[in-house]
């Protein structure tokens, strides 16, 4: 169904991601180096925080959020068979996208903007960071509305029919975007705008975190719902088998979409302006977001399982050594899932109401989601645009064996990079400071984690670029005309003839999202506008 | 790929992924485990904040 302009218009976005993914790298090596103070010359505390804060734009919104945009497209034409809706309509969202990354670069770059990817005020940017910022998110909500356009559109067509599970899966990634995105959308207009504008003189932190908040977790899954959504439709055909449940997966993106959004208070733990007993409703929904993940885990590795045994393992492990290891897809989930396991016991970690104590602010964390995201996800991230690359270019992947080495050593260098930064957590490092060069004994023992950690990241920079050239020479390779390759949507070991509404739609689920929402969030938003709070001024600009 | 019978594929299709129920056991087992070993044997032995 995907004509030549979708596939250039999907190569965008894909392309758009990749250029930010590639550029934000170079800064992750950067940041490593100036961070441990080895090298004298690169300490410089502004320009350390002008590219950590570029860095984790890039990668956080821009890299996710045109990834995400493009893959959706090329799942819902081709899973439903059916063009995009609305061209010019697509392509108006990703030119606000755009025009906002711009806009927001320009401040990042000349250290404007310099208030971490999360910018928690008082920490204050130009007013052209905010309003970037906010046109990235009102591009990508083009896209949502696009998706879920197609979605009913084709449910009006086809009746009582399941909906294929590719495309379910994005509506749930667009619905739950449309939801996350508004807390962060309430904050930017209503607060970090009027503030950086002048309009206001001070600004209610609480309130800011509180709304960020909303924001600040769900987004994770915005950005991991690709992953498991090429776990379970594209891997077990890529591994030569079957998908062991088509319901699982959809009950797993559901309480993923419905118990992902009102936990994000296990990032204010610490916080003074949220009674506690909020912050434990929100660790409880915390710890039942991991059912989701145990669903994942489970049909995947059963998907593999079942696929190795076709491929002629025996014995209780005999199917994993039987497995494509060579074909990129299999191998990404299978160290994406390793990937997972540490990252999601880190996770486990820090939403313990308790022991987030330990943990809090400290290394720990940007290492715990360097491992889920930069791991777990971005590694699938990566087998897609592998999947896609031949079939988007019509040309055929410029290397394999590449594209092998790329994935092996982006999970070595993972593993390099983020084991010492949790060690650094545990030893009281504390995260968001520009330089540990103290010279106490408690510093100087850091060193040897520091060092380790220079070296991982190195290890990923090298694989970062190996995959760019590896796609870049596949687009700019001679076309062949007899090249043809299609996508293949694995199938469920029993095919699914028909589903219950509740399986097959989101109007109930959205209702339950409204009352969930309320309940979590209603009360600690509205106590800001019946107490006493002191404002504090901007700072940083 | 292994050839198989159309009665072993369909045995294969129709068995209880056993591998996959001792993996994430074993997994899960692990991770109660490392959880309580930091709970008990890193975080509380550090005491309340001096």
């Amino acid at each position: 169904m995907n004509d030549a302009v979708e596939n250039k218009f999907i190569l965008s976005h894909l392309w758009v991601a990749f250029g930010a993914f590639i550029l934000a790298c170079f800064m992750g090596v950067y940041q490593v180096l100036e961070r441990s103070g080895f090298i004298e010359a690169l300490t410089s505390p502004s320009v350390y925080f002008a590219s950590v804060s570029t860095h984790g734009v890039l990668m956080a919104f821009v890299l996710t959020t045109f990834f995400i945009m493009g893959f959706g497209y090329y799942v819902a034409s081709t899973s439903l068979k059916i063009p995009i809706w609305n061209k010019p309509l697509a392509w108006t969202g990703f030119s606000i996208a755009l025009g906002g990354t711009v806009l927001a670069a320009i401040p990042l770059l000349i250290g404007k903007a310099s208030v971490l990817y999360t910018f928690y005020p008082p920490l204050l940017a130009h007013v052209s960071f905010y309003i970037g910022a906010t046109l990235l998110v009102v591009g990508s909500w083009f896209w949502c509305a696009i998706m879920v356009v197609m979605f009913y559109q084709w449910k009006k067509a086809n009746p009582n029919q399941p909906v294929p599970l590719a495309m379910f899966a994005t509506t749930a990634n667009a619905l739950l975007w449309l939801w996350t995105s508004a807390g962060v959308a309430l904050e930017v207009l209503f607060q970090l705008i009027p503030l950086a504008l002048g309009w206001m003189d001070t600004i209610d932190p609480g309130l800011a975190r509180t709304l960020f908040a909303w924001t600040l977790h769900p987004i994770v899954y915005f950005w991991l719902i690709p992953a498991y959504t090429a776990f379970y439709v594209f891997v077990p055909k890529q591994a030569g088998g079957f998908l062991f449940s088509d319901e699982m997966a959809r009950v797993a993106f559901i309480i993923l979409v419905v118990f992902g959004l009102p936990i994000g208070f296990h990032h204010l733990y610490m916080d003074p302006e949220q009674a506690s007993g909020w912050k434990l409703l929100h660790a409880f929904g915390t710890f039942v977001v991991s059912f989701p993940t145990l669903i994942t885990g489970f049909t995947v590795i059963a998907s593999l399982e079942i696929a190795g045994r076709l491929r002629g393992g025996k014995g209780l492990f005999g199917w994993i050594g039987t497995l494509p290891w060579t074909n990129p897809m299999t191998l990404s989930v299978i160290l994406s899932l390793l990937m997972l396991i540490f990252g999601g016991f880190g996770g486990l970690v820090n939403a313990s109401y308790a022991m987030n104590a330990m943990i809090h602010n400290t290394a720990w964390v940007p290492g715990h989601f360097h491992l889920i995201f930069g791991g777990t996800t971005i590694i699938m991230y990566f087998a897609i645009a592998y999947y896609f690359w031949p079939i988007l270019t019509r040309k055929p992947l410029f290397s394999d064996s590449l594209a092998l080495i790329q994935l092996w050593t982006w999970f070595i260098g993972m593993a390099i990079m983020t084991t010492p930064w949790h060690v650094l957590g545990l030893l009281g490092q504390p995260r968001r400071i520009s330089s540990v060069a103290y010279n106490s004994l408690l510093t100087l023992s850091w060193d040897p984690y520091e060092f380790v950690m220079i070296f991982g990241g190195f290890v990923l920079l090298g694989s970062a670029c190996l995959f760019i050239y590896n796609l870049a020479k596949t687009q700019l390779s001679s076309a062949s005309a007899e090249f043809v390759q299609q996508v293949e949507y694995a199938e469920p070991i029993h095919a699914v003839e028909s589903l219950p509404e509740y399986l097959n739609d989101f109007k109930l689920w959205n209702k339950v999202i409204a009352v969930l929402m309320f309940i979590s969030f209603g009360v600690p938003i509205l106590q800001f506008f019946f107490m006493d709070t002191f404002g504090s001024s901007g700072w940083g600009y | 790929m292994n050839q198989l019978s159309e009665e072993e594929r369909k045995r294969i299709l129709e068995s209880a992924p056993v591998g996959t129920w001792v993996l994430l056991l074993t997994v899960g087992a692990t991770m109660v485990v490392a959880w309580l070993f930091l709970y008990y044997g890193v975080f509380l032995p550090r005491g309340g904040i001096q």
